[in-house]
């Protein structure tokens, strides 16, 4: 009887565990979410009914109630902007906490679309990494449109330059962007001195980049010299095309992407670059190829110049093989004026499902604008709020190159987002990924790969 | 209280009186089982009733068993078994996970025949089964055999048949990828040196038509050892005896594998080929770290159906197609599966 007692308690014993575990997701989540519906009567019922409408979450919070958002980022203990931008704020807005949750970098914005699916999320703010995760958000309806805000808060979106525009969807902005980097190409001075050859400058046709590149390289084996360099990404090669205004990686055809192929396979061929096979089968990381102090030329995203900034300091990139670097704006087609670049923007969004919408807007609104802008520039990254004061702020930075011409090369007339939003956004950036693998392994032509992005891209657009 | 015991032990005894009387009566065997079965239950109850119990002991017992099996059992259902239920469902919907689903019929494996992603995983997935579960098996047994063998230090090379099933594969592909990097990688400099391939014809290991062909090889050489493993087991299980039997008959070497170890080893063969090709069928991991290059993206000549399944549930947000997919490589594999099965009882009869 006895032995049957235990057995019995044993088994409830294991079956209780197990649905602890099942259940999991729910414990986790209740008291997580009992906290702001604790909260949201505080913040609601007596004072926030009326001034909602106007007065920002500041003054409620001035008022002497407590609000806590939930933010999500990634790579919280190597970025160092997060914890600068949650310090900036909470000082200024006493009364406010912010919560940051780190989803990690790698599928940031797979695991933040999981997690806004279905109803268990109490994300207030979240960040958005990248446009194809986006667009996909707002296809799940799970981002509040900010237009009403915006109107409210009187914000001028002219400030960023355009490129909130390339990010509305059906006339509606869903996020605003804080950070904003931009291509330039890093060069090495100490190749092009030991070469006899100039440096490259702010205003340099493809034809001019093409022939420096092949100018400064040296394709003796054993002491090799790389005139430029190519990341894997599709967007090193092939986005010189969309940087004549004409031409967007949206139009479906793609025809204008071959005169840039064109070159950089040729460079392939001519040991003016390293090739595509290799890079892709050893997985080498631009960082690794620039520092190595045998590539002379590197088109990259100005997220470089703090990281470039930084491992020079620390020793980590020995200054003696790149320590002697500027940078110069993007090359231009004929006819087209110099200072047109690719970039890549980082935004902040308002869920859906938050229960203090007014109090995330205001949070989103201080990141993007100038405030955060200042935090974003004091530590080395570039805010999407670019003007004479910020990028004096940058160029003075310890490390950043002291000639003009690098200083200059920071600002910008044009900026081309590498992916604009569409629908499909996600499936068309895949399509091109793919074949732009494709022609720069080799497997295909160039005319091939081309069409086949055409014919593909067709097919989803005319879904 | 007691009224209604005594109420309820008569009715009981009426009943078992009853079906007593029916089972003398009762000419017909199955059906006298039948009534005896159900006698018995009554007559358990009765036994329950009379000692106070409110659950009778079997029962007691069933729930105990049960609640053994419970732990796992409601694991597999809310992870497994329910997810599987409606990704059924889902292949005959559209949804993105967060707005309503609505039903599309077939519409979702309609697409399948025009999607040029979906034909290329396809393809590129049977090519690489049909290359992998032969290759594998063949070398696993061909290295059973020889390591069934009494030779020298063969726990170690046992050991060493077995390490690439062990190793973790991240760290193994990076080796692989420096094995045949396509300008640097010691195979192509031998291919080079000694066999006089010329620079611009040496083969890229990791793109164009070879991939597929590195996938494969990649796969035997990480498997052979597990599935060696399994043959070694299956050896070990033939009587010596028959292998004496053959000797004294004259049987070589050849005729011995030929008639004895071969039909000796078909439940083991059997079971590895089944297992074999459900494995294949789910490449992703291997695909994804040898061709996907820096950031890990398949292109047309590595793309398998697993990867396909993965970048349209959870890239683009279309479950229900990506459900679809799911469903067909569910059914290939049932059907690879029954037709093995099958052939197994043919040979078994």
């Amino acid at each position: 009887m006895k032995k049957k007692l235990i057995s019995v308690m044993l088994s409830t014993a294991m079956l209780a565990t197990v649905l602890a575990g099942c259940g999991g997701n729910d414990t986790a989540q209740a008291p997580a979410a009992e906290a702001p519906a604790a909260e949201a009567p505080a913040a609601e019922a007596p004072a926030a009914e009326e001034p909602a409408a106007e007065a920002p979450a500041a003054e409620e919070a001035a008022a002497g109630e407590d609000i806590t958002l939930k933010w999500a980022i990634w790579d919280k203990d190597i970025t160092p902007y997060w914890q600068a931008i949650k310090d900036g704020y909470e000082a200024s807005h006493p009364g406010v906490t912010i919560e940051m949750t780190d989803l990690g970098a790698t599928d940031y914005m797979t695991v933040l679309a999981t997690e806004l699916s279905g109803s268990g999320s109490d994300f207030d703010v979240v960040t958005i990494k990248d446009v194809p995760g986006y667009a996909t958000l707002v296809s799940k309806n799970t981002l509040e449109p900010l237009d009403s805000y915006i109107a409210d808060a009187g914000i001028d979106l002219s400030v960023y330059g355009g490129v909130d525009k390339q990010v509305t969807v059906n006339g509606s902005l869903y996020e605003l962007p804080f950070r904003n980097d931009f291509w330039v190409v890093f060069y090495n001075k100490d190749i092009f001195d030991a070469a006899g050859v100039d440096y490259p400058t702010n205003d340099m046709t493809f034809e001019q980049y093409d022939e420096l590149a092949r100018k400064v390289a040296d394709t003796t084996f054993g002491s090799q010299i790389y005139g430029t360099h190519y990341h894997t990404w599709r967007s090193a090669v092939q986005l010189f095309g969309v940087l004549d205004g004409k031409h967007t990686v949206m139009d479906g055809n793609y025809d204008f992407f071959k005169p840039y192929y064109e070159m950089v396979l040729k460079q392939e061929d001519d040991s003016i670059c390293r090739n595509y096979a290799d890079l892709s089968a050893e997985g080498l990381h631009y960082s690794a190829a620039f520092s190595g102090g045998d590539v002379a030329m590197l088109n990259m995203g100005s997220w470089y110049i703090s990281t470039l900034i930084a491992s020079l300091q620390s020793g980590e990139y020995d200054s003696s093989l790149c320590g002697n670097w500027g940078i110069v704006k993007y090359p231009h087609a004929e006819g087209v004026e110099a200072g047109s670049t690719l970039g890549t923007i980082t935004g902040l969004a308002v869920t859906s499902v938050s229960d203090q919408k007014d109090a995330a807007f205001d949070f989103v609104e201080w990141v993007s604008g100038p405030d955060g802008a200042a935090v974003m520039a004091s530590t080395g990254n570039f805010p999407a709020l670019m003007n004479d004061e910020i990028s004096e702020i940058i160029a003075g930075l310890e490390g950043f190159p002291t000639d003009g011409a690098s200083r200059e090369a920071l600002s910008v007339s044009n900026l081309y987002l590498e992916v604009p939003y569409a629908e499909k956004v996600s499936e068309v950036n895949d399509i091109l990924d793919t074949y732009h693998k494709s022609i720069m392994n080799r497997e295909v032509s160039i005319d091939d790969g081309i069409a086949s992005m055409n014919e593909e891209v067709g097919k989803i657009l005319g879904q | 209280m007691d009224e209604k015991k005594a109420a309820l032990v008569q009715r009981l005894e009426t009943e078992a009186a009853e079906l007593m009387r029916q089972i003398r009566a009762e000419n017909d065997i199955e059906k006298k089982k039948k009534i005896i079965v159900k006698r018995d239950s009554v007559q358990r109850k009765l036994t329950a009733v009379r000692n106070n119990r409110r659950i009778s002991r079997e029962t007691r017992r069933d729930l105990v068993a049960y609640s053994f099996i419970a732990p796992n059992f409601i694991g597999f259902a809310v992870f497994t078994l329910v997810p599987i239920v409606f990704a059924f469902v889902l292949a005959f919907m559209n949804w993105d996970g967060s707005n309503a689903i609505t039903f599309v019929g077939l519409e979702n494996f309609k697409r399948m025949p025009q999607d040029t992603f979906f034909l290329a995983a396809f393809k590129n997935t049977i090519l690489y089964v049909l290359g992998t579960v032969p290759l594998t098996m063949i070398a696993s047994l061909a290295l059973a055999i020889v390591l069934n063998q009494k030779i020298r230090a063969r726990g170690f090379f046992r050991t060493v048949a077995f390490f690439p099933y062990v190793a973790s594969l991240a760290a193994i592909t990076a080796v692989w990828s420096m094995i045949f990097h396509p300008s640097k990688g010691p195979v192509n400099y031998i291919l080079y040196s000694v066999f006089k391939v010329p620079q611009d014809q040496l083969p890229k290991w990791f793109s164009g038509s070879l991939v597929l062909f590195t996938l494969i090889l990649f796969s035997v050489w990480k498997y052979m050892g597990y599935y060696m493993v399994i043959y070694l087991a299956g050896l070990q299980g033939i009587s010596a005896e028959l292998y004496e039997a053959g000797s004294l008959d004259g049987a070589n070497t050849w005729q011995k594998f030929r008639y004895i170890t071969w039909p000796q080893l078909r439940s083991t063969t059997f079971f590895v080929v089944v297992m074999l090709t459900i494995n294949c069928f789910k490449v992703y991991d291997i695909a994804v770290m040898l061709a996907g290059g820096g950031d890990g993206k398949l292109s047309t000549s590595a793309t398998v159906l697993v990867y396909y399944i993965y970048q349209n549930a959870f890239n683009y947000w279309d479950l229900g197609y990506s459900s679809a997919i799911a469903m067909v490589l569910f059914i290939l594999v049932l059907i690879v599966t029954l037709i093995q099965f099958r052939y197994e009882k043919k040979l078994e009869a």
